[in-house]
C-alpha cells in the first residue's frame, strides 16, 4: 500500500511531466506583449501556470538564442529591465504548438468519452 | 534601491556564485580593460543585470506585501535555488556526465574494450612471466595488476571521451524528449558503430602492444633483460610517442566522423590525420627503422625476413593512403 505522501509525490512528478512543454507555449503566447522576466513569472502564476523562477529565466534566454523571442533593455526606468517579445518565428511556432495542443485535447476528450 | 548593506551582500554573493559557474565569465569587478566588447554583448554581464533586476523585483513584491526586507531576500534566493544549477540552466549545460543519447554507445564501447583488451593484456603479461619462469604468486600478482591497471585506464579514458562528446557543440543528437528518432539505430548506422568499436579495440590493442614491447619480449640478452622487437631508435628519439599521438588522433577523427556533422574542415583534417600514420610508417619501413636488429639476431631470423616485413609495411601503408583519399572523396561527393 502507498502512503498518502508517496501518492502526492507521484502526482507531483506526473503533473510536472504533463506541464513541461506548456511553459514554452504559454511564454510565446504571453510575450505577444513585451514583458520582463519577473513580470512574466507573475502573469504566468496568476494565469494558473505556476513556473519556478529558476526554470523560467534560463528558458527565456534559450528561447532568445533560438530566435523565438527578441529582447531589448529598457533603461528609462530607475531599474533597467530586459524586455522580451515573441518574434515572428516564435509566433509561428506558438501557432503550431497551439494546434497540436488542440488536437491533443480533442483526442483526450474522445478517449474519455469512449471509456 | 533602498537595501541595507547586509541584504546587498546576500544577493551579491548569490549573483557572484551564479556567474562563477558560467563558462568564460569574469567577475565584473575584475574585468580586464582590454575586453572590447560592449556590455550588452557580454553574456555574463547581461545575465548579471537581468538576474539582479529579477531578484530586486521579487524582493520588492514581498516587501510590498508586508514582509521584512532581509527575510524577503532570503526567501527569494531560496526559491531560485542552487546557483550552480541556475548557471547550468543559463549555459544550457547538461547536469550529467553522459546523457541518455550517448549512454548506450558508451556502455557498448566500454564493454567491448574491457572484454577484449583486459584479457589480452593479462594473457600477454602472464605468458611472458610464465616463460621467464616466475613464481606462481609473482605471476598471478603481476597479471592481476596489469589487468587492473589496464581496466582502470580504459574506464577512465573512455568515460572522458564520452563526457567530451556530451559537451561538444553541434552534436547530431541533442538532448530532447523522447521521439521515435530515439529508437534503435537503423542497421547501417548500427553496423558502422560496430566497425567503430572494432577499430577502437584494434587501435588500443596495437598501442598497448607497442608500449609494452620493450619490456615484454620472447628474447632476452645475456643479463636476462628483454630485447624489444621494435628499433630502440624509436624510443631514443621519442618518435614512438609521436606515432602513438597520431594513432590517438586517428581514433578521435573516427569518433568525430561518427558523431559530428560532415563539414569541409573536418573532412580535410580527418583525411590528413588518416594518411599521417601510414606516411610515418612508410618512412620508417623505407629507412629500416621498424625492427630491432638485436631482436632479429637473437631470434635468429634470416636477413630476408626484415626485408620482407619492411616491404609489406610499405605496400600496406601505400594502400592505406590510397584508400583514405578515395574514402574522403567518396564521403564528400555523397553530400
Amino acid at each position: 500500500m502507498w502512503h498518502v505522501h508517496d501518492d502526492d509525490e507521484l502526482l507531483a512528478t506526473h503533473l510536472q511531466e504533463l506541464r513541461r512543454g506548456t511553459v514554452v507555449l504559454a511564454c510565446l503566447l504571453m510575450l505577444d506583449r513585451p514583458d520582463y522576466g519577473y513580470a512574466l513569472l507573475d502573469r504566468l502564476t496568476r494565469a494558473g501556470l505556476a513556473v519556478d523562477a529558476n526554470t523560467l529565466y534560463p528558458l527565456l534566454r534559450r528561447l532568445e538564442k533560438q530566435g523565438l523571442v527578441t529582447s531589448d533593455w529598457n533603461t528609462e526606468e530607475s531599474r533597467p529591465r530586459k524586455f522580451y517579445r515573441t518574434s515572428d518565428r516564435g509566433a509561428a511556432l506558438a501557432a503550431a504548438l497551439s494546434r497540436d495542443w488542440d488536437e491533443l485535447d480533442t483526442v483526450l476528450r474522445s478517449l474519455k468519452g469512449a471509456s | 534601491m533602498t537595501t541595507t548593506a547586509t541584504t546587498d551582500t546576500l544577493t551579491d554573493r548569490y549573483v557572484a556564485a551564479v556567474l562563477r559557474h558560467l563558462p568564460g565569465s569574469r567577475r565584473s569587478g575584475s574585468r580586464r580593460p582590454e575586453d572590447q566588447r560592449s556590455e550588452d554583448q557580454r553574456p555574463d554581464i547581461d545575465i548579471e543585470r537581468e538576474l539582479r533586476a529579477s531578484i530586486a523585483d521579487a524582493v520588492d513584491d514581498r516587501v510590498e506585501a508586508g514582509a521584512d526586507r532581509a527575510e524577503a531576500e532570503f526567501a527569494v534566493l531560496t526559491e531560485l535555488g542552487d546557483p550552480a544549477r541556475l548557471a547550468a540552466g543559463y549555459a544550457d549545460r547538461p547536469l550529467q556526465l553522459i546523457g541518455p543519447a550517448l549512454y548506450l554507445d558508451y556502455t557498448r564501447l566500454l564493454t567491448a574494450l574491457l572484454v577484449t583488451i583486459v584479457p589480452a593484456v593479462a594473457v600477454a603479461v602472464g605468458l611472458v612471466k610464465g616463460l621467464r619462469g616466475a613464481g606462481a604468486l609473482d605471476l598471478i600478482g603481476e597479471t592481476l595488476g596489469a589487468a587492473l591497471t589496464t581496466a582502470a585506464h580504459l574506464v577512465c579514458w573512455t568515460t572522458l571521451l564520452f563526457v567530451t562528446i556530451e559537451r561538444a557543440a553541434g552534436r547530431r543528437t541533442p538532448a530532447r524528449r523522447w521521439t521515435p528518432d530515439a529508437l534503435p539505430e537503423p542497421p547501417t548506422r548500427r553496423a558502422r558503430y560496430g566497425e567503430l568499436i572494432i577499430y577502437t579495440v584494434a587501435m588500443v590493442l596495437f598501442t598497448t602492444l607497442i608500449l609494452l614491447s620493450p619490456v615484454i619480449s620472447t628474447e632476452t640478452d645475456a643479463h636476462g633483460a628483454p630485447i624489444g622487437v621494435f628499433a630502440p631508435w624509436l624510443w631514443q628519439t621519442g618518435f614512438v610517442y609521436a606515432f602513438i599521438a597520431l594513432v590517438t588522433l586517428n581514433l578521435a577523427v573516427a569518433y568525430a566522423k561518427h558523431y559530428a556533422r560532415w563539414s569541409v574542415p573536418l573532412a580535410v583534417a580527418g583525411t590528413l590525420v588518416e594518411i599521417a600514420c601510414p606516411i610515418a610508417l612508410l618512412w620508417l619501413a623505407a629507412g629500416d627503422r621498424v625492427l630491432n636488429p638485436g631482436f632479429t639476431q637473437a631470434a635468429a631470423w634470416p636477413q630476408s625476413a626484415t626485408t620482407w616485413i619492411n616491404t609489406a609495411l610499405i605496400v600496406v601503408s601505400a594502400l592505406t593512403i590510397v584508400f583514405a583519399v578515395i574514402d574522403g572523396i567518396a564521403r564528400a561527393t555523397r553530400r
